[in-house]
């Protein structure tokens, strides 16, 4: 490598990394873009569609071609812009789009047919056989980079924030607008996108208030940090909506974390620049052709000379700046192409033009470049005069420099609900400022001057922080002479026949051309968002940056419309690619929710309980003594429940607490049968339902005494319940004595199942327990003290047997549970209680699905009651009774033993493709020694019917036999005994 | 509307908070209040609760079309839905 390098980012410090395998010496503060054009590098990958050798073009994130892939599979990242790449010691870079290798890429054939490969080519072409059979094929050519398989990053954070003043983007009319907000008070964010600020002053040669455009840069930031404005680089506004914007970092190869902060300012100012733009002209993909911009800052910044014999190629006068700038750095400038023609060009123009030729540089008015020559990398320009394409000459040079002129960052503007508008000097679209707290400033508003950037700048941060009420006298411009006016005339596509249009490139990134765009025109798609979708103009990572304005700017003139009639397809966030890492931030794997656990949690977790989350609460799904696999340790847990007993973990079950002198009244109103008749002491099953009359939720009401009462209710519905409850109190019974407690947490639960639990309780529960155990009927309950806290017992049953729920204070809750252990009884978990209730035919969330009332669950008799309660009105709706409502059965594979699964389709025969029903729960029945289920069958289906289950993505096919839902046990002699 | 502002607790993101439903105006009957709306595009009246906050539920007045939040109060001073 050659002598160290200056720019302004570059420290003298070196460091290694490789590319494609070999390996190459950059300095600190290098891009992977910046390093290889100075190592001489002009290939940086191929495109995705016709394999066609790329180099980069630009010098930000608007980068359509080189895009890299940084480190190795699985961990690899892939898609990062060369020009964004901030290099580290050590890191590995690949090309994408190729193999075997850049160089000799076998893929590249497919150049070859490019001529038949136009928009929509594949999706016409490989119909027959079928699309499906040639999809696994072309897809292993398509698309950018490989998915990493894992990421290796650290943690992102996450950051919520709010100020006064949010300005995005440092440029000259962002650090104006920001000093200014900040000299009158106000509390700044500044957010930069690139290491370091300034935008533009990094190239230009002008003096901001008799100072270098640097010192004044330096003297900037050095105001805003004793301002104590907070200053934000390698920080990009990536979206944003009804005042919270999103900003982003992440750097790939930066060593801290990505970050995510939610801001919210009062006001905001978006100085986020403008993009150069692209013209279209035959083989203008080439490795050699960049942006004019792009070839400054690589000088500026970097100290690299993007070729030594440059043609330069523009519609504005900036280029005549350009070219005095890139002459100072050493390259040769072979010529200047200006689309206008000398009576079209401004003053400024034509007297730089005759100083520049004097010097012998050749500038060209009314000339445009037709082609570019060389194919790895370009050899010359094919130049001509606008008017006469055909009069042609060669000019050697081994790079192209464009600019077209500049399209105006308004992404923010236009997420945040602003509207656009053409500019007729700029040709190009720009923000309107309709909000009040939303300003736009700078070149990102049309002002490309520098003297027009700074004071739009300051009015903007002024206004800012006026509105956040921050006022002050300080509003003067910085007095400034830099780039001027340019001048622009609009200026799209160099002429050419209709062949050459197949590599006159709109969208490299997506190998998009003017001929696409004709074509896409001629089969009807008008519109630039069907454009859009067909060409995928402004698709992958630049998302129309580069080539969007430009795509947009030819339609129109093959439409033969003007541009704002076109417009441009719809900016949507996030502005630059955003790893889904990023956003997710610490809500990963274990911290992706909380989770609420038992108080038993732990004594679960130390006997080998497989754990399921059920909402945000972890039970145990089986005991892994029991069985390797939830059904065959379920089966063995539930049949010791029925033979001899166990206990279950209920402490998940939701408890609400409803008090005061209205309280039986109001549960009256919430439940479809009356609480107000429970008499103290004594418990009911009852059923909620939701105003439209469909079965909301069940559960056991306890009445404790007169005015209290205690609601369970499903796990999984608990908050739901307590909103739902709540509504109501704050609504209709707004004036009702009644308070509502959710003591879910309150109170542990262990359920004691089956024929001995009776037994084992009376032998650990105290002698002041022993004549209520013995006096408890179904349903009923006592309280009173154990271990000198308090303890409910509940006689009542979810699994068909004797059994009885402990509702204790959490704290006495293991000691128990430990003591019921040692008396013998197995713990089982939540595959054994689903079976048992199946057995039993009671309800869960797979049959209270939402779709369901109270008759098709057969609960006809609540209804008959008469309780006016929520939702009863529409109960009374025809539709509730006709024939073919579902009503809730019971199922038997026909053979015995066959299994089936919920899910499932019933249908009346093998072939018919109507069903008449669907099965909601299904399980291995310990107690019958076969596969039974409940399922909802239109009524018109008799009990005894033979129904077939229909399950062609699982594959079990088999008859079943209609029975009734209670398959085990149908009097309920265990329960009562 | 990105944030609503609590009668308790103040301006907060509208991530607290959970919409309800929309309030009956389309007549008395129980289905005409359950099932049918009367929609406009200038007000829509809302049961909204702040369910990672106080638990309050808010009746909330605001405009479709703009986003823009009229009116806030508590459910429970108002007449019965």
């Amino acid at each position: 490598m050659s002598a160290r390098r200056k720019g302004t980012r570059l420290s003298a410090d070196t460091l290694r990394f490789s590319f494609d395998g070999r390996t190459f010496t950059a300095q600190v503060g290098d891009t992977a873009a910046s390093a290889l054009l100075a190592a001489g590098v002009k290939a940086m990958g191929r495109s995705v569609k016709y394999r066609r050798l790329r180099g980069v073009m630009t010098a930000g994130p608007e980068e359509p071609n080189a895009l890299l892939t940084v480190g190795a599979a699985p961990a690899n990242i892939p898609n990062v812009p060369a020009t964004q790449l901030k290099l580290s010691d050590g890191m590995v870079l690949q090309t994408q789009n190729r193999w075997p290798s850049l160089r000799f890429d076998l893929t590249a054939l497919l150049q070859l047919g490019s001529a038949y490969f136009g928009a929509g080519f594949y999706y016409k072409t490989f119909i027959l056989p079928k699309w499906r059979f040639w999809e696994g094929m072309i897809r292993r050519l398509a698309g950018l980079g490989n998915a990493p398989g894992r990421s290796d990053l650290p943690a992102p954070s996450l950051e919520h924030t709010h100020c006064d003043v949010l300005v995005a983007g440092a440029g000259p009319a962002g650090l104006a607008a920001a000093l200014a907000a900040a000299r009158n008070g106000a509390r700044v964010v500044l957010a930069e996108r690139e290491p370091a600020v300034g935008g533009e002053l990094e190239f230009e040669t002008a003096k901001i208030e008799g100072r270098s455009a640097g010192e004044w840069t330096c003297a900037a930031l050095g105001e805003l940090t004793r301002l104590g404005a907070r200053v934000l680089t390698d920080t990009t506004l990536v979206g944003g909506s009804t005042g919270e914007m999103v900003l982003h970092t992440e750097t790939a190869g930066m060593p801290g974390p990505a970050r995510l902060i939610k801001i919210r300012p009062t006001a905001l100012v978006i100085a986020t620049g403008a993009v150069e733009r692209m013209i279209a002209f035959t083989d203008n993909d080439r490795p050699g052709v960049y942006l004019l911009g792009a070839a400054e800052r690589y000088l500026a910044r970097y100290g690299v000379a993007v070729g030594q014999r440059l043609v330069l190629f523009a519609n504005h006068d900036r280029v005549y700046l350009a070219a005095a700038r890139l002459a100072a750095g050493g390259m040769t400038i072979a010529a200047i192409l200006d689309t206008r023609v000398s009576g079209a060009q401004s003053d400024a123009a034509r007297s730089a033009a005759a100083e520049l030729t004097a010097r012998g540089t050749a500038c060209l008015a009314g000339h445009a470049v037709i082609a570019a020559r060389g194919r790895r990398a370009v050899s010359a320009a094919v130049v001509a005069p606008v008017a006469d394409p055909a009069r042609m000459q060669s000019l050697a040079c081994d790079a192209i420099l464009v600019s077209g002129g500049w399209g105006p960052v308004i992404h923010a503007a236009l997420q945040e609900g602003g509207t656009k508008r053409f500019d007729e000097t700029l040709s190009a679209f720009v923000a309107t400022d309709a909000s009040d707290w939303r300003v736009t400033a700078g070149s990102a508003n049309g002002a490309i001057s520098l003297a027009a950037a700074l004071k739009e700048g300051v009015n903007a941060g002024v206004a800012a922080a006026a509105r956040a009420q921050r006022r002050g006298p300080m509003a003067a411009v910085p007095a400034a002479s830099g780039d001027p006016e340019p001048h622009l005339q609009a200026y799209w596509r160099t002429p050419s026949d209709e062949r050459a249009e197949k590599t006159q490139f709109v969208d490299p990134q997506n190998d998009v051309t003017v001929a696409d765009l004709r074509s896409t025109l001629a089969e009807g798609f008008i519109d630039i968002e069907h454009v859009k979708r067909y060409t995928a103009l402004g698709f992958g990572t630049d998302q129309a940056k580069f080539g969007g304005q430009l795509g947009a700017a030819i339609v129109a003139q093959l439409r033969g419309e003007p541009v704002p009639a076109v417009g441009t397809s719809r900016l949507r966030p996030p502005y630059h690619p955003v790893t889904l890492r990023s956003l997710a931030g610490h809500r990963v794997g274990a911290h992706l929710r909380p989770a609420r656990v038992t108080p038993l949690h732990d004594w679960h977790l130390a006997q080998g309980a497989e754990m399921e989350a059920m909402g945000l609460w972890m039970r145990p799904r089986y005991y892994r003594a029991n069985g390797s696999n939830a059904t065959d340790a379920g089966i063995i847990e539930a049949g010791r429940v029925r033979t001899k007993g166990g206990i279950v973990d209920g402490s998940t079950l939701g408890k609400i607490e409803v008090a005061g002198p209205d309280a039986a009244a109001f549960l009256d109103a919430m439940y479809l049968s009356k609480a107000s008749t429970i008499k103290v002491g004594r418990s009911k099953y009852m059923v909620n339902l939701r105003e439209d009359g469909m079965v909301l939720d069940d559960g056991i009401v306890l009445r404790l005494s007169e005015e209290r009462f205690l609601a369970t209710v499903s796990t999984g519905h608990t908050d739901h319940m307590v909103s739902h409850f709540e509504h109501y109190r704050e609504t209709e019974w707004a004036s009702a004595r009644l308070t509502l407690t959710d003591v879910t947490d309150a109170w542990a639960v262990i359920v004691v199942a089956g024929p001995e639990s009776r037994a084992v309780l009376a032998s650990l529960l105290g002698a002041q327990w022993q004549e209520s155990l013995a006096r408890l009927r179904h349903m009923d309950f006592a309280t009173g003290l154990h271990d000198g806290h308090d303890l409910t017992v509940l006689r009542a049953s979810f699994s068909g047997e004797l059994a009885f729920e402990l509702h204790c204070r959490p704290l006495i809750a293991k000691g128990l549970w430990e003591a019921l252990v040692g008396a013998g009884l197995a713990p089982y978990g939540l595959e054994a209680l689903d079976i048992l209730r199946l057995e039993k035919g009671y309800l869960v969330s797979s049959e209270l699905n939402g779709q369901t009332t109270p008759f098709d669950l057969g609960l006809d008799g609540l209804v008959a009651l008469g309780n006016p309660c929520v939702g009863r009105d529409l109960l009374d709706r025809p539709a509730f009774r006709e024939p073919h409502r579902p009503r809730l059965v019971g199922l038997r594979a026909s053979d015995g033993k066959s299994r089936f699964l919920g899910g499932a389709q019933l249908t009346e025969d093998a072939v018919s493709a109507v069903p008449v029903g669907y099965v909601t729960s299904t399980a291995y029945s310990p107690a019958l020694g076969e596969w039974i289920g409940l399922a909802f069958v239109s009524r018109a289906v008799p009990e005894g019917a033979t129904l077939h289950v229909r399950d062609p993505l699982r594959g079990d096919n088999t008859t079943v036999k209609v029975v009734s839902p209670v398959h085990y046990d149908p009097k309920s002699d265990r329960m009562k005994s | 509307m990105s944030r609503l502002i609590c009668p308790f607790c103040g301006p907060r993101e509208l991530r607290e908070f959970e919409f309800h439903k929309t309030l009956p105006n389309a007549g008395e009957s129980p289905f005409e209040r359950v099932y049918l709306r009367v929609d406009s595009l200038t007000l829509s009246v809302e049961h909204w609760q702040h369910v990672q906050g106080c638990r309050a539920w808010l009746q909330i007045e605001r405009n479709p079309s703009t986003g823009e939040v009229l009116m806030t109060r508590l459910a429970r001073s108002g007449e019965a839905p």
